[in-house]
Order: C-alpha cells, then sequence, then structure tokens
C-alpha cells in the first residue's frame, strides 16, 4: 500500500484542474479529500512502524541497472509522511481560498499535488536510485510553482534561482549517491544503513559524503547556498507555506537525517553538519529579525531552523535524533500556519509590510489568536510544541560528543537564535496587529477571512498548543519512531513539558528573558544599516550567471562561426586530438592487413567508385555536379551492403540518399547553380589535409575494429536467439524493436528533438525577419477547403 | 529531369491538373506531376507492407516510414506543400511526438505483469495478412510514424521556409543559368 499512497498523489494531480470551474473554495476543500485520504492510509500502515519494524514493498523496474521502484516505510518516513500529506490537505483547501480569484487555480493545485507526491516519493522511497528521481521531480515541480506568477520578472527569478541551485546540487548529489551504491555494491537504503562501518573505512568515503553534502546544502538551503530560499518566496503563499512546512527544503534534512546512521560518526560528517548548520542557523535568525517583509521574515527563519535541524543532525546522540524529529514536526506546524496567516494578512489588506501594517487587532481579532499561538510555539515559549522542541534542541547541544569548544559554541549559538526568534516574532506581531491603525487597514474594509481560510492556519497552530498539553503520548511513540530511524538504534522517547530544572531550561529561560528585554529595540535593530549588496548571495549568484552567459557568448563566437565549414573543421580536429592520440598511442598494434582471399572484382569495382565519387564531388564546378557525384557514394555504399547481405542496411542508405539528394535539390535550387565563391588555396590545403588525416583515422578504427578477435563476437548470440526469442528472422530487426528496443526508444527521440531544434530555429527566424504570416501556416490541420489559387 | 518551369505564369498544364492547387509547386513539370500522383499510392502500400514484413524479411519501421515520406515529399515536390499536408490530415510534429508515445506504450505491459520495461509479449497465432503480432511490432509501428513525421515536417519545414522560397512570386533563376540545370 506504499506506492499507492505516492501514485494517488501523482496520478491524481490533473484532477485538480476542474478547481477552473466556479464555486472553488468548495471545489479546492473537496479535492483537499485526496491527501486527506493518503494521510488516513499512511496511518494504516503505522501499525508495524510503531512496533519497531519496517514495511517494504519492492517492484523491479530497470533490474539490470539496479533500479528498483522500493518503497519503506519506517519511523521517519512516517512522520515526513504525515506531515507532507496533513499540511497537503490544510493548504490545498486554502489555496482555494486564497486564489479565489485567480484564473489559473486548477494549475496551481495541479502543480502542488505533483509536488506533494514528488515529496511523499522522497520520503517513501528504499532505494536511493528512485529517491534521486523524485528529488528531481520536486526540483522541477517547486520550479514550476515559484515561477507561477510567470507575468512577474521577479517570480522568474527566483524560480530560476531554485532550480539552478538545487539542480546543480542534485548533479553533485546524484554522483555521491552513485559512490555509495558502488562502495555498497547495492542502492537499496536498508543495505546502505547495514554497511555504516565498511562505508566509513572506505577510501572514496570522503568524496561521497561532500557530494551528497553539497546536495543536501543546496536543497535545504544551507550557507553559502541560502539565498534561493527567499527568492522563492515569490511563490504563491500557499506554495511558500507548503515548501517551508512541510516538504521540498526538508528534503536536504531527511536525506542528512537518513545516512546519518552509515555516513555519521566521523568528525568529517558531524563537525560539518554541526557548524554549517549552526552558522546558518545564527545567521538566518539575524537576517531575519531585520526584515520587513513577512514572507521575508518568515522564510529567513525557515533557513534558519533547516540550518538548526542540520546542527542536531551533526551534534548527533539521543537527543540529537530526538531534537531533529521534534523540531521538524513543531517547525511544521507552527511555520505553515505563520505562513498562511501571512497570506491571510496581504489577502485582506493588500501589503505584506510590516511598516504599512498595523492596528488589526480590531478587525481580525480570530487571525490574531491564530497568530499569537503559532508565534508562540515559534519563539519557544513554555507549555507551546516549540518549547518542547527548543528543549531536546538545547540538551542535543549539552549533551554532544563533539567537544567542549563545539558545544559551548552550539549553546551560545541556540541562545541567540532564540532570542532574535523572540524579537521577529514580537516585531510580526506588533507591527501587524498593535499599535494604530495603518493606511493599509482604513483603506480597505478589513475583517477576519471567511472560516474556510482559517482552517488552515487554524489546525496547526491550536494543535502546536495541544500536542504538548493532552497528544504528547501518541506523539511520542511518532518521534520514538523517527529518532529511532536517524539514531539507527531503537530509542526509548517520553517527551515532556517539565524535565525539572536543568542547564537547558536555564539557558532557555535566561534567553526568553533577555529577548523581552530587548522588545523595546526590536524597530532599530531592524533599520540598522545593513551589509554592502556584494554580501548579498543572490545578488552575486545573478553576476555569476551573467558571467557564465557573457563567457558562453564569447565561446560560442569563436566556436560557432555560422558557418558549416568552421563547425565541421571543429569537429574533425576533435576527433583527431581525443580519438587520433590515444589510437596511435595505444590502437595500432590491434590492426591487422588481411586481404579476404575470396574478394570478387565487383567488389573491389564498387568500393573504388567511392572515393572516385568523392573526388568528383571535390572536383565538380556546379551544385547539382556535386549532387550527383554524393549520389553515387552513397548508392555505392548501399550496394556494398547489398553485396555483403545487409539488405536492411542497403535499403535504409538508399532511401535516405534518396530523400537527401532530394532535400540538396531542394535547398540549392534557390542558390546560384555554379558555386560563386571559392575559398583561398591555403584555406583548401589545409581542409585537404584535415580531411586526409581523418580519412586515415576513421580507415584505420574501421580496421581495427573488424580485425579484433580479443572480443567474443556478439552476431553468433543473436542468429540463435532471434527466431527463438525474438519471434523474426530478420535479426536486425529483431535487434532494433526487441534485443535493443530501449536504444531504439532512444534514437527516435533523439529524431524526435532534432525536428523539434529545426522546427525552433526555423520558425523563430521567421519570427524575426517578420514574415507575411499567410505564408507561415500556423497549423497543420489548416482548411485545406480555402482557394489556394489566390496567391497567384 | 526536375527543372523550373520559367514559363510558369502562363500555367501551360492548367486544364490538366486544374483540380489540384498548385500554390507553391516547386518543380512545375508535367512528367514529374503524373508519374508522383501514380507512384503516390503505390509507394505507401509498399511502406505499409515493408513495416509488417519487417520482422522476418528486410524491412521495418524504419525504412517503411522513410519510404512513406518520401512519397510524401515526391508531392510535395511536384504539387507544393499544402498538397502534402492533405495526404495524411494530420499534424506532422503531433505525428512524430505520438509515434514515440505509441512506442515507448507498448514497453509498459511488461510492467505490470512484474517483469522489466519493454519485455515482449507476442499474440500466440499469426495474424492471417500480416503475420505475427506483438509488443516488439507495435514498438515499430511507433517508429514508423516517428519517421514519417519528422521526415515530412523536416520537408515542409525547408519548404515553407519564406526566406529560401518566396511566394507567390518563386525566387527566379537568370536565364542563361537556367540551362545549367535543364
Amino acid at each position: 500500500m506504499l506506492y499507492p499512497i505516492v501514485f494517488i498523489a501523482l496520478v491524481a494531480s490533473p484532477l485538480a484542474l476542474i478547481a477552473r470551474l466556479p464555486a472553488r473554495s468548495l471545489i479546492a476543500w473537496g479535492l483537499a479529500l485526496i491527501p486527506l485520504a493518503l494521510f488516513g492510509l499512511t496511518l494504516t500502515q503505522a501499525g508495524p512502524v510503531f512496533a519497531g519494524e519496517q514495511v517494504v514493498e519492492e517492484i523491479s523496474w530497470v533490474p539490470a541497472l539496479g533500479l528498483n521502484l522500493t518503497f519503506t516505510l519506517d519511523g521517519l518516513s512516517l512522520l515526513f509522511a504525515l506531515i507532507i500529506t496533513g499540511i497537503g490537505t490544510l493548504i490545498v483547501g486554502y489555496a482555494g481560498h486564497y486564489l479565489g480569484a485567480d484564473s489559473g487555480l486548477g494549475r496551481f493545485l495541479a502543480y502542488l499535488m505533483l509536488f506533494m507526491g514528488a515529496m511523499l516519493g522522497v520520503v517513501l522511497a528504499g532505494n536511493i536510485l528512485t529517491m534521486f528521481v523524485f528529488w528531481e521531480l520536486t526540483s522541477v515541480t517547486s520550479y514550476l510553482l515559484i515561477g507561477y506568477k510567470h507575468d512577474y520578472p521577479d517570480a522568474r527569478r527566483g524560480a530560476l534561482h531554485s532550480l539552478l541551485v538545487t539542480g546543480a546540487g542534485g548533479l553533485a548529489l546524484l554522483v555521491g549517491l552513485l559512490l555509495l551504491g558502488q562502495m555498497v555494491g547495492s542502492y537499496e537504503f536498508r543495505d546502505i544503513l547495514a554497511a555504516g562501518d565498511q562505508l566509513r573505512a572506505h577510501s572514496l568515503y570522503p568524496a561521497a559524503v561532500i557530494l551528497i553534502l553539497l546536495g543536501c546544502f543546496t536543497k535545504s538551503a544551507q550557507i553559502p547556498f541560502h539565498f534561493w530560499l527567499p527568492g522563492a518566496m515569490q511563490a504563491p503563499t500557499p506554495a511558500s507555506a507548503f515548501l517551508h512546512s512541510a516538504t521540498m527544503v526538508k528534503a536536504g534534512v531527511y536525506l542528512m537525517a537518513r545516512l546519518s546512521p552509515a555516513l555519521g560518526g566521523t568528525a568529517l560528517w558531524d563537525v560539518t553538519l554541526a557548524v554549517v548548520g549552526g552558522a546558518t542557523m545564527t545567521f538566518a535568525a539575524i537576517v531575519a529579525m531585520r526584515q520587513f517583509d513577512l514572507k521575508a521574515m518568515l522564510a529567513y527563519t525557515t533557513i534558519s531552523m533547516l540550518g538548526a535541524l542540520t546542527m542536531q543532525i551533526g551534534l548527533g546522540g539521543k537527543y540529537g535524533a530526538e531534537g531533529v524529529a521534534t523540531n521538524i514536526l513543531a517547525h511544521a506546524l507552527y511555520k505553515s500556519a505563520l505562513f498562511m496567516l501571512a497570506g491571510v494578512i496581504d489577502h485582506e489588506c493588500g501589503t505584506r509590510d510590516l511598516r504599512r501594517l498595523g492596528g488589526l487587532r480590531r478587525y481580525m481579532p480570530q487571525t490574531m489568536v491564530i497568530t499569537a499561538l503559532a508565534l508562540l510555539s515559534f519563539g519557544g515559549i513554555p507549555i507551546l510544541f516549540g518549547f518542547v522542541a527548543k528543549e531536546l534542541m538545547l540538551e542535543a547541544a549539552l549533551e554532544t560528543d563533539l567537544g567542549a569548544t563545539l558545544s559551548i559554541l552550539a549553546v551560545a549559538a541556540i541562545a541567540v537564535t532564540a532570542i532574535a526568534y523572540l524579537i521577529t516574532g514580537w516585531r510580526l506581531f506588533s507591527n501587524t496587529f498593535l499599535g494604530q491603525r495603518s493606511t493599509a487597514a482604513m483603506q480597505q474594509h478589513v475583517a477576519d477571512p471567511t472560516p474556510g481560510m482559517l482552517i488552515g492556519p487554524g489546525v496547526p497552530a491550536i494543535l502546536s498548543l495541544f500536542i504538548p498539553l493532552v497528544l504528547l503520548a501518541p506523539v511520542s511513540t511518532l518521534i520514538a519512531a523517527a529518532s529511532a530511524a536517524i539514531y539507527g538504534k531503537p530509542l526509548e522517547v517520553k517527551l515532556a513539558l517539565w524535565h525539572g530544572v536543568n542547564p537547558a531550561l536555564l539557558v532557555s529561560l535566561s534567553a526568553i528573558v533577555i529577548g523581552v528585554a530587548m522588545f523595546r529595540f526590536a524597530e532599530q535593530l531592524a533599520n540598522m544599516r545593513g551589509w554592502p549588496t556584494w554580501l548579498r548571495g543572490d545578488m552575486i549568484f545573478d553576476r555569476l550567471i551573467e558571467r557564465t552567459l557573457t563567457g558562453a557568448t564569447a565561446l560560442t563566437r569563436t566556436l560557432q562561426e555560422g558557418r558549416l565549414r568552421r563547425y565541421i573543421l571543429i569537429t574533425a580536429l576533435t576527433m583527431l586530438i581525443f580519438v587520433g592520440v590515444p589510437f596511435i598511442s595505444f590502437g595500432l598494434g590491434t590492426i591487422r592487413f588481411d586481404l579476404d582471399p575470396q574478394l570478387q572484382f565487383y567488389e573491389i569495382l564498387a568500393a573504388a567508385l567511392i572515393p572516385i565519387g568523392v573526388i568528383a564531388t571535390i572536383k565538380a564546378r556546379t551544385r547539382l555536379g556535386a549532387i550527383i557525384a554524393v549520389g553515387v557514394v552513397g548508392a555505392m555504399v548501399a550496394l556494398l551492403f547489398v553485396l555483403f547481405s545487409a539488405p536492411d542496411l542497403a535499403l535504409t542508405q538508399l532511401l535516405i540518399e534518396v530523400l537527401s539528394t532530394v532535400f540538396l535539390l531542394l535547398v540549392f535550387s534557390v542558390l546560384p547553380v555554379r558555386f560563386e565563391s571559392f575559398s583561398s588555396a591555403w584555406v583548401r590545403q589545409r581542409d585537404a589535409i584535415v580531411a586526409i588525416a581523418m580519412g586515415i583515422l576513421m580507415g584505420g578504427l574501421v580496421l581495427a575494429t573488424a580485425t579484433n578477435d580479443s572480443f567474443a563476437p556478439l552476431a553468433p548470440f543473436f542468429l540463435e536467439n532471434s527466431l527463438d526469442k525474438g519471434k523474426g528472422a530478420n535479426v536486425v530487426n529483431v535487434i532494433l524493436v526487441d534485443f535493443r528496443g530501449f536504444d531504439t526508444l532512444g534514437e527516435i527521440t533523439v529524431l524526435f528533438i532534432a525536428l523539434l531544434g529545426i522546427y525552433g530555429l526555423l520558425r523563430l527566424r521567421q519570427g524575426k525577419d517578420d514574415v507575411t504570416p499567410e505564408r507561415v501556416p500556423t497549423t497543420a490541420t489548416e482548411p485545406l477547403s480555402e482557394p489556394v489559387d489566390t496567391q497567384r | 529531369m526536375l527543372h523550373r518551369n520559367e514559363s510558369r505564369q502562363l500555367q501551360p498544364n492548367r486544364s490538366a491538373s486544374q483540380s489540384i492547387p498548385r500554390d507553391s509547386a516547386l518543380y512545375d513539370s508535367l512528367i514529374l506531376r503524373t508519374i508522383s500522383r501514380l507512384m503516390m499510392p503505390l509507394l505507401l502500400m509498399l511502406s505499409i507492407f515493408m513495416l509488417f514484413r519487417g520482422h522476418n524479411l528486410p524491412g521495418g519501421g524504419f525504412i517503411g516510414g522513410l519510404l512513406a515520406s518520401s512519397a510524401i515529399i515526391l508531392q510535395m515536390v511536384a504539387f507544393g506543400p499544402k498538397v502534402a499536408r492533405r495526404i495524411l490530415p494530420v499534424s506532422y510534429l503531433m505525428l512524430a511526438a505520438f509515434g514515440i508515445f505509441f512506442g515507448a506504450l507498448w514497453g509498459l505491459p511488461a510492467l505490470f505483469v512484474g517483469l522489466p520495461y519493454m519485455q515482449a509479449f507476442w499474440l500466440p497465432e499469426p495474424i492471417p495478412g500480416i503475420g505475427k503480432i506483438g509488443t516488439p511490432v507495435l514498438f515499430d509501428v511507433g517508429v514508423y510514424f516517428t519517421v514519417i513525421g519528422v521526415t515530412t515536417k523536416i520537408a515542409l519545414l525547408l519548404v515553407e521556409e519564406p526566406i529560401l522560397f518566396p511566394l507567390p512570386e518563386m525566387k527566379s533563376v537568370p536565364v542563361d543559368q537556367q540551362e545549367e540545370v535543364a
């Protein structure tokens, strides 16, 4: 029942297009039943997981590559799957209200569901390659979501940043995962997790760790790759809420947590994670404190929390594992609520700028209460779930095995972060709900939104309060299962509000006191001068892309000046260097010049006509002559195929020859018949030398291949099996469509891509040259009954 | 021999081919038109024949597709792109895309019974006139469509390229060079 969970989300996504119809909010809450059903389905699978077991399902996909669709459910997957589907339910319903007036709601919800399916695939995949496929799918779908308002340049920029950064990280991750698979000899997570010691002792371990961490850090917006995440707030708010609370950005954290039992325990892994995570956490918390845009504030606190999660994985130990699991849940609850509330405020007031908001307490009391709840949890105030999570984080920092220095640094970083969170929360709350009524509040009729819109943020905010008060026991079971998966060993977890007076509580309380004391300086802190723009990651990234494009343009200008002659020259020279040099160094010995004693005179004749045709082509003074001479070459090649009993190839060659002659005639018919200009003598001599060298190289390669007997020939296998297994007497065709059908599928796809290339090139130029539209048929099925002679 | 009729303004064979639109004929030649009209059904039938015999004898989707598209391109050379479009009432771009989709589709049945993608399945008995039918043959049909679509569309794109072939006035070739072609 695991893979249906993933596939239902993916397959059901087009269904969301019905949200184009009227009564959108109703339809959206109806569609929310899909994630809700997935939530229920996941829960039904949870029994064995709570008992400490795993649910495993396997479908073989490309067994030859070790690529299986394996799905497993353990504590960590369960926690994530429940968060994704649970918050997904609320967000789908909320989006119906938020985008009620937007014509693209159906498209948006379809992307959202697809995104959800991809994320479920990441967390449920039991095979690292399967996981990677879904991982990339989350990048692509989040690109679609962030760039949803593609009319706005900022949205496109944000989407592009996220795709480029996470995509580049994804490539590094792929290599890292492949290394991992090579070291273990299996691509299944369970084998990799079981082979921890073998992995850590392996010489490729550092390389694999660095590559995997690159992938995780870019995905989870760790310093210095953090800059794409604030750009991602260009997405419509429901997407941001989902992205930040439940999905995508947590994928990196998920993978690090998943792999930490196998890869953790070394200084490379633990210290890197603790340092990078701690730096990200503190830096982003301070930046967040000083933002004026509600969503920017929340986006930076997400980065901060992702850093905190990374740091806890690095700190390790029992409390580290518990802290990660608890913080993931706590963060998902309050952050989704806060993002949806930011959307509510934006929706009602038309702005999310703190400087233009204020005094909303009178108009939006319900919104204010929910916001207060979520913010209290966010600030880690006692009796809310955020407090429980923060205590565990502090315990992890205090109990870490990484040494006293790192431990003290981590505690200090957490304290600074906690203070910054409090100030952020206070600024958000006081500037929005307290103080004077702002112009934005006066201009519009501001009121609490419909209940349908408040369910979304309300449920997670209230859960933040209820979990520590009444639901602590069942949640402890879930957290225990999840942290056992992160820790690698079974764990006893009893979450509690009161652990007695311990160092963690003291640090936590003093941070709260300092934070509250600093409330009155909050605005001054926010207005302090910022750092110069060159320090901003997104600016640096933009400049980097600009430089890359300039460089690429310059390179293109040099390599592709627009003349076919130059392209061929470059291709030939490249091949001469990269194939010719190794061939001369290593391959000359394999050439044998055996003359076939059964050679017939007509075979020699056909072969001899080929160079004669080539020379005739070169010597031709008219285009028609050249075309005919080239045709002779092709025909002779076809004849050789016939003589050496390859009628399939001969037929294909002949047809291709006919078609290319027709194409050449078509194009040349509009050119002057005679060649109007000839290249200068030295150019022709240069080309002749290159061409002759190329010819000798190719000849040598063919000879070497033909006379090489150090590999067993494949022909007998195909001859024996084609009628028996392929049910066809034509071996060539059986190879094409059966034995190597996958290749053929690839080839026809390439053919189609080439067509798209030509289509794009010709149509693009037509647009530029401002062609009379009547000559450009829009579709192939245009009405043909029109009087066609009118153009004459 | 293909040649460009300089006296096209006089429309010498207009009565002979009144029913056929000649909006953009490239080579306004009576012989070519007569022959290509005769060849058209033969070539198309041959292409389908080639497609289905391919599994046991020379032929197959690629060769069949090339034959069919050469039939269509012949029409295009003789009568112009609009007629070529009318031969198959589909968008060739879509036809090519459909071919890939159709081909890839027949790899799927294996997945439903737990075998790897593209594992072959065959009907137990051959169908009279066509031969044995199995997923590889259907895959070959996908190749056939792709090849027709791609080749014909490229030809159409070239011929309908207004810079190369500005219509309604064809780019005329000077008379002194004309004789070289003829």
